[in-house]
């Protein structure tokens, strides 16, 4: 028989783990799965200007009173989303931009062809609690079970590179949102198409404002999380503000889950560099902010990625004050029908304000970027059947490979070369800040690119 | 041969043989799927088992090994076009000998010391992995999709992936049963229950708990290399996760440590609970605390688990359920 010691390993063995299981248990979190969304709560009339059905006399027959009106087709739309685990603030975002997004197709009649033929989409998704081989399962029964037309993305690059694979194998076509990493995007898809801005480009243009906002500015600290999406970031970076005249005095990465940033703080102090570029995702990047000013570290310049762009991320106070963060969307953007005009390019979709206002009273908080892209992947697959006029996958893809278009998430336009194929080409970044405003109270502002800005970038302390 | 003479292991062979052919018969992706994941859990499961059942010593980081062979094995495939079967076969043949290296200072340690140890090393890995350049480091390595053109296209790389698993799963059972009834394996229970009153019986605890721990990495580590060949990308994190060593430790308590049966019966019963629960809508919120719950549940009344409990209930069985 097993000695005493051997059981009281065992008794602890069985602790460890109750305490690992226990660890991982999920937070509380909106409806869980499947089918349709919820329905909004009707904000009279405010909602009215939404209407997304495309704004060009070219897209679908009017809605009006069709006496012979067909019954609609359903379109099933597939997707995991984080709702446990690392991943679950931006994957909610970027579920309730979508869920908005159904709401107004729905208010439109569906989505109709030139035949009369109208579908209505639906979405079934999945918690895929933030891993990897719970995607490729997920997806997998989404395709042969749940039999979905179409597959939308999980949140992360990590995530959306495993559900890519997936979909792929199994001839579907899948847009993403949520994922910026470049590799996802090179490994010869024929299917997925991407709507972020790729990684690479998600802090060059930080280095650029950087030596607008601080001209004497010269040496930089390149801090990030050792993941995929942040490391190619960095690695994109680390050359570029190189090449542009800053010396990178810091360049280290801190583990996925570090929430002691106290070493990285005193290196940091110990290099005196002029900025900090860098960050991962929301928990760490917040942390990170937050141990910056609480250790009162005096730099002017702090760009983090992820976190910023969150409506929440003001929930850490002055901390939050002078942090820039890439956004792959904001608010106060400025794509519109005249903006396009001028760009010679159509524009489609709800206007700017007509997405930030009907977001905001259906969920009583402004938009991030992450709810902009779950918004424009089904707004973009929409605009795709209009124009393919089908749901067969070959002529959607075809529709995807000649968009050229702008919407009120950008202009947005995908790589046809066999290498990079899908991968986005045309969206760009703009860098946001939280200012104060004239209450005091904590906003946010584009203050990069300065054609798009919205407010004079404000420097740290 | 003696030991192959039995009914049991046949069976045994048999059923999980069987059953890895329903998706086949039934031309399922999705269930292919599902029993492709299963598959991989039972390796993972029977080989902690032959470590941790049989020779009593708690591998807390054993997915060290899944993540190795599926560096391994994704290195040469992508680097040098292995064919894959080959690649998992060498990467298999790496991990083993690096449990070998490792296995010879780490097994002098007992109970909690050895099992922190392992969770030690896993992290070590993961460390190197995340900072080495050679191997991707923190972004890892990814396939074009060109490569799989090599095997019909990634759809029919995935069906070969499966083939492939269904045949480790097999050839893990057999070789877990094989040892267990072979007088190597009474070796490691001595050692199990003694080790310093195995000395006195002659055995070498030394020599025994390093082959077995080579032995027990050569499976996860092939079972990484078909997983990862399949996913079509590697990445620390995702390669060296811990949380998957204490889930194959859960169900090897789950369905009895230091049984044959225990592990493949553990791993069906967590897996199938836990897609169950996580695709339910109204208990998706509360399936990790519902897994916990059941588990405290198991682990105070049914402590030998699902095999162990059958084999004290019903004595007849025990000749025939191993």
């Amino acid at each position: 028989m097993f000695s005493k010691m051997t059981r009281l390993l065992w008794i602890g063995i069985v602790l460890v783990t109750l305490l690992a299981l226990a660890a991982c248990a999920p937070a509380p979190t909106p409806a869980p799965t499947a089918a349709p969304p919820t329905a909004a709560p009707k904000p009279a009339a405010t909602t009215a200007p939404v209407a997304t059905a495309a704004p060009q006399a070219t897209t679908a027959p009017a809605p009006t009173a069709a006496p012979k009106a067909a019954e609609p087709k359903k379109l099933l739309l597939g997707f995991t989303a984080s709702q446990t685990g690392a991943q679950q603030v931006a994957s909610k975002k970027q579920i309730e931009g979508l869920q908005l997004w159904l709401d107004d197709v729905k208010k439109a009649g569906g989505i109709k062809l030139k035949d009369g033929t109208t579908y209505l989409p639906e979405i079934k998704f999945y918690d895929d609690e933030s891993k990897t081989d719970r995607v490729q399962t997920l997806y997998t029964k989404l395709i042969n079970e749940d039999k979905a037309d179409f597959l939308l993305s999980p949140y992360s690059s990590t995530l959306v590179k495993a559900a890519a694979v997936v979909s792929e194998q199994n001839d579907k076509v899948m847009i993403t949102a949520g994922a910026a990493d470049d590799a996802t995007m090179e490994q010869g898809f024929k299917k997925t198409f991407q709507l972020y801005t790729p990684a690479s480009r998600y802090l060059t243009g930080a280095a650029d404002a950087l030596k607008k906002f601080v001209p004497t500015a010269k040496k930089v600290a390149i801090i990030y999380e050792k993941d995929s999406f942040s490391t190619s970031v960095a690695n994109a970076l680390q050359p570029y503000a190189k090449s542009i005249g800053f010396e990178v005095v810091l360049f280290e990465g801190y583990d996925t889950g570090t929430t002691d940033f106290a070493p990285f703080i005193n290196k940091i102090t110990a290099a005196n560099p002029d900025a900090i570029l860098g960050g991962g995702h929301f928990a760490d990047g917040t942390t990170f902010s937050k141990q910056l000013f609480e250790k009162k570290v005096p730099i002017q310049f702090v760009a983090i990625l992820v976190a910023p762009p969150e409506p929440t991320f003001k929930d850490i106070g002055d901390a939050a004050l002078g942090i820039i963060g890439p956004s792959q969307w904001e608010p106060q953007v400025t794509f519109s029908a005249e903006s396009a005009k001028a760009a010679n390019l159509p524009y489609y979709g709800p206007s700017n304000k007509a997405f930030t206002d009907a977001y905001l009273a259906k969920y009583k908080e402004s938009p991030s970027y992450h709810s902009a892209g779950g918004y424009a992947q089904g707004l973009v697959l929409q605009k795709a059947i209009e124009d393919a006029d089908s749901v067969d996958p070959a002529k959607i893809v075809a529709a995807l490979d000649k968009m050229n278009l702008m919407t009120f998430y950008g202009v947005i336009k995908f790589s046809t070369d066999a290498k990079t194929h899908g991968k986005q080409q045309a969206h760009g970044m703009v860098y946001m800040q939280w200012q104060k405003d004239s209450a005091g109270k904590l906003v946010t502002q584009i203050v990069w690119p300065l054609e798009a800005k919205s407010a004079d970038a404000v420097l740290r302390k | 041969m003696k030991t192959l003479s039995s009914p049991f292991i046949w069976i045994i062979l048999v059923v999980v043989g069987g059953a890895s052919l329903l998706p086949i018969l039934t031309n399922s992706v999705s269930l292919r799927e599902d029993m492709f994941l299963m598959l991989m859990l039972v390796i993972l499961a029977s080989s902690i088992n032959i470590i941790m059942g049989y020779t009593g010593y708690v591998s807390f980081g054993h997915i060290v090994f899944f993540g190795l062979g599926g560096y391994l094995a994704f290195f040469l495939m992508k680097e040098f076009q292995v064919q894959f079967m080959l690649a998992a076969l060498v990467g298999g043949a790496g991990a083993s000998l690096i449990a070998f290296f490792i296995g010879i200072p780490v097994l002098r340690l007992r109970g909690a010391y050895f099992a922190l140890a392992t969770i030690g090393i896993n992290e070590a890995f993961r460390s190197f992995f995340t900072n080495f350049d050679l191997f991707g480091g923190a972004v890892g390595m990814f396939f074009n999709f060109s490569v799989y053109d090599a095997y019909g296209g990634a759809k029919n790389a995935g069906q070969l992936a499966y083939y492939a698993m269904v045949v480790l799963a097999l050839v893990t059972i057999g070789t877990s049963f094989v040892i267990k009834k072979s007088k190597f394996g009474l070796g490691l229970m001595a050692i199990r229950e003694d080790q310093d009153a195995s000395m006195v019986l002659g055995i070498d605890p030394a020599r025994l708990k390093v082959l077995t721990y080579t032995i027990s990495a050569f499976f996860p580590a092939v079972a990484g290399a078909l997983f990862f060949f399949k996913n079509g990308l590697i990445e620390p994190g995702p390669a060296f996760e811990l949380h998957r060593s204490i889930e194959a430790l859960v169900m090897v308590m789950l369905g009895g440590y230091g049984t044959v049966t225990g592990p493949i019966v553990g791993a069906v019963v967590y897996e199938r609970l836990r897609g169950f629960l996580i695709t339910d809508p109204t208990l998706s919120n509360a399936h990790l605390v519902i897994a916990g719950v059941l588990l405290l549940l198991i682990v105070l009344f049914v402590t030998a688990g699902v095999i162990g409990w059958v084999r004290q209930r019903v004595p007849a069985l025990r000749r025939y359920l191993e």
